[in-house]
């Protein structure tokens, strides 16, 4: 109830007076609130605000296909990320009192889809690319000053994806997929022979590199692309495999800021499920629970980290969304599904759109 | 806008292109849909299309490999052209393999290899010319090919080698060196040609496995995860066409550029789109995949088919050299209608086959997120 009440504080007075009587009465039974970008039936794109039991209590249209949502009780916004190589972000106020402010990225520079707020909700980090210079930056905007552009750093490698706030509140790690991409091109991926996925902790006071991780040269071609942080502050993460279908590398693993990185070891058959493909990591409540999803393999899988194994396996067809819910998580699909999991409360639901890859908790 | 009024100008300037739109009425024997079962599908796409592909694909560099060899061996202008018609040749069979990205290919870097393709920042003709003005003996020896930059050792290379600057003084003995670095790639290309067939060939290999799917397999497990890499295969394919070998050139925010073109010193541009996209509705037609639907989705194969027919008569309208075309406003709008054409195959396959097919192929597209 307290995260509904954070929510709604951050939202402002008005915010459930505005909504249509049956969506404030949704609103009003939440104990929690969700967002998540997603692909309407017939077409065209927005971000909607959910109830743990899946009620859309408000939309946000979009120009074009979203990826994840962050949102900071602070600044008391919500901001939306294109999908890569989007260019791209919606501002949004959940209240819906004020309207829609769309960033676009500067010349020469695109989304990843991912972003991150300040814990004084003052500036907003996003992973973007430089693309003709080949590498990863983080934009740095002003959330005080109408989301200007103030500066950038490097994130000391290609393909930024997935970025956190470390619980210190001031070093970010960044997940570096290592895949280059430019916008001349598509999505296609130009780097497979010479990739270099790492996880990096950067300073935010001055955008220094703290440490950069790397996983054996073996694994070159496992592209290191989302992250949740658990209880005990290490931060966990997915990857997807670019090698040959038929190798089957771990996938999941660990890495923390005193310079641990490592896989854990799923089983060979779940391996085989997760068909080289995680596309997204979300960490329980508690921290001592990570989800990660496969949309490719259709399975969603709880690991207890302080074994480090599955305690969970469910499948999902076309499942990737996750957020911490209950003792479990709640989790999403391209199909328009929304169920919980692993000790989650939520009941299943099916909404008339799909889901897109990730589900942000707003509290 | 752009796209919108060069379609605009497609429909003006081409009133063949104004007729599509209409797809042929349903077949009056939906009701007998599935007309194929889906490990027949998976058979076809091998035996009839992948291993045949591959194997003139050998065939091909073999003969490239051989005319190289002459050239070398007794400099003419009747050698060059013979060298020049068998990259032709070369490049026709690659296009009709090159998306099958799958088992082999992505093996010890095979692909980049074969052809370093998109490569924004011309990192290929820079290491090519340094190699071609050093004279790097290295470079003309396959060993120590291979040690090289992947970028040296494709068909770019060899593109530059037979059609780029300095090409002129191959029918002579001053270009002793230029044919010999030019005739090495031939032979890495050979050999991973002939690599590649034999890999395809192997009974106990990647076809075997996407043939007869099993679940002690890593790669293929069940019928629908070797179909969805085949409907992978084709809207991946189809999007690549559109985002590496149009777009570039056209120009994606209005600017041409017929340099970006693939193949544009060699003027086989369109000539490799063209293998590209009739390599893919040969998948598509000689697996009968289409056939593998329910009767509510007779109608696909038909409505694809007729697709591709409209991308070909796009293609018969781009008559001239890139550059050229570009500058011509018939060619160009014909240029934008393919792109449009490829857009349209492509959710033909990733959403409309895929979802007919009851598959998720669509969810995450070329490098999911």
């Amino acid at each position: 109830m307290w995260q509904r009440r954070a929510f709604l504080k951050a939202a402002g007075a008005g915010f459930a007076a505005s909504l249509l009587p049956w969506r404030a009465q949704a609103l009003e039974t939440a104990e929690l609130v969700f967002a998540s970008a997603i692909q309407k039936i017939g077409g065209g794109y927005g971000a909607a605000l959910l109830t743990e039991r899946g009620e859309v209590v408000a939309t946000v249209a979009l120009p074009d296909r979203g990826h994840d949502i962050t949102f900071s009780p602070q600044a008391g916004r919500g901001v939306v990320f294109a999908r890569q190589p989007g260019t791209f972000a919606v501002v949004f106020d959940p209240a819906g009192k004020v309207e829609p402010l769309t960033l676009t990225s500067p010349e020469g520079r695109h989304f990843y889809g991912h972003g991150v707020f300040s814990p004084d909700g003052k500036l907003l980090y996003a992973t973007e690319s430089d693309f003709e210079a080949g590498q990863g930056v983080i934009g740095i905007y002003d959330a005080t000053g109408g989301y200007k552009r103030m500066a950038e750093f490097p994130t000391y490698g290609i393909g930024p994806h997935e970025l956190l706030l470390m619980p210190d509140g001031k070093t970010l790690v960044i997940a570096n997929g290592g895949i280059l991409t430019h916008p001349d091109y598509g999505r296609t991926e130009l780097n497979l022979d010479t990739m270099d996925p790492s996880v990096v902790f950067v300073d935010t006071a001055s955008g220094a590199l703290i440490g950069q991780l790397r996983l054996n040269a073996g694994l070159h071609q496992l592209s290191i692309r989302h992250m949740a942080i658990d209880a005990r502050q290490r931060v966990w993460f997915g990857c997807q495999y670019r090698g040959p279908a038929e190798d089957s590398p771990q996938l999941v693993g660990y890495a923390t800021m005193d310079g641990k990185i490592e896989l854990i070891e799923l089983p060979a058959d779940t391996l085989g499920d997760l068909r080289n493909y995680i596309g997204s990591v979300a960490a329980s409540a508690d921290g001592k629970t990570v989800g990660v999803a496969s949309p490719e393999g259709d399975l969603v899988l709880a690991i207890d980290t302080s074994s480090s194994r599955p305690s969970l396996m469910q499948t999902l067809k076309n499942g990737c969304g996750l957020a911490p819910q209950g003792n479990g998580f709640v989790a999403s699909s391209g199909d328009g599904e929304w169920l919980g999991i692993a000790g989650s409360t939520v009941s299943d639901r099916k909404l008339d759109f799909s889901f897109d890859n990730h589900i942000a908790l707003l509290s | 806008m752009r796209l919108i009024f060069a379609l605009l100008l497609a429909l003006c300037a081409a009133p063949v292109l104004a007729q599509e739109g209409k797809a042929p009425p349903p077949n009056a024997a939906d009701a007998k849909y599935p007309l194929i079962a889906r490990a027949e599908v998976l058979a076809n796409a091998v035996e009839k299309v992948i291993r045949p592909a591959f194997a003139t694909f050998k065939a091909e560099t073999a003969d490239l490999n051989s005319a190289m060899g002459a050239l070398c061996e007794t400099p003419s202008a009747q050698a060059v052209a013979t060298a020049n018609a068998a990259f032709a040749k070369v490049v026709d069979g690659y296009s009709r393999v090159e998306f099958f990205k799958i088992g082999p290919i992505t093996e010890q870097n095979r692909a980049e290899r074969l052809l370093f393709w998109p490569d924004p920042k011309g990192i290929a003709l820079k290491q090519v010319q340094q190699i071609l003005s050093s004279q790097d003996a290295a470079a003309t020896i396959v060993d120590g090919l291979r040690g090289k930059s992947v970028a040296v050792q494709g068909l770019g290379a060899l593109e530059y080698v037979l059609f780029g600057t300095g090409s002129d003084t191959l029918a002579a003995d001053a270009g002793h060196f230029r044919c010999h670095y030019g005739a090495t790639v031939a032979t890495a290309i050979a050999g991973i040609a002939s690599d590649l067939d034999l890999d395809w060939q192997t009974r106990d290999g990647i076809a075997t496995h996407l043939m007869e799917p099993r679940e002690d397999y890593t790669d293929y497990r069940t019928k629908i995860e070797a179909l969805e890499e085949i409907v992978g295969t084709l809207a991946h394919g189809i999007e690549a066409v559109r985002d590496t070998r149009l777009l570039p050139f056209i120009g994606r925010t209005g600017k041409a550029a017929p340099k970006q073109a693939l193949f544009w010193r060699s003027g086989l541009t369109m000539a490799a789109v063209r293998a590209n996209i009739e390599g893919l509705e040969t998948l598509f037609k000689v697996s009968r995949i289409a056939q593998a639907v329910g009767p509510d989705h007779a109608g696909l194969e038909n409505t694809t088919l007729f697709e591709f027919k409209n991308a070909y008569r796009g293609l018969g309208l781009v008559t001239s050299p890139v550059a050229d075309a570009l500058v011509d406003t018939r060619q160009l709008a014909a240029l934008n209608y393919l792109v449009i054409v490829t857009q349209s195959l492509g959710s033909l396959f990733g959403d409309t086959l895929s979802a007919a097919l009851s598959l998720s192929v669509g969810f995450s597209s070329l490098d999911g997120d």
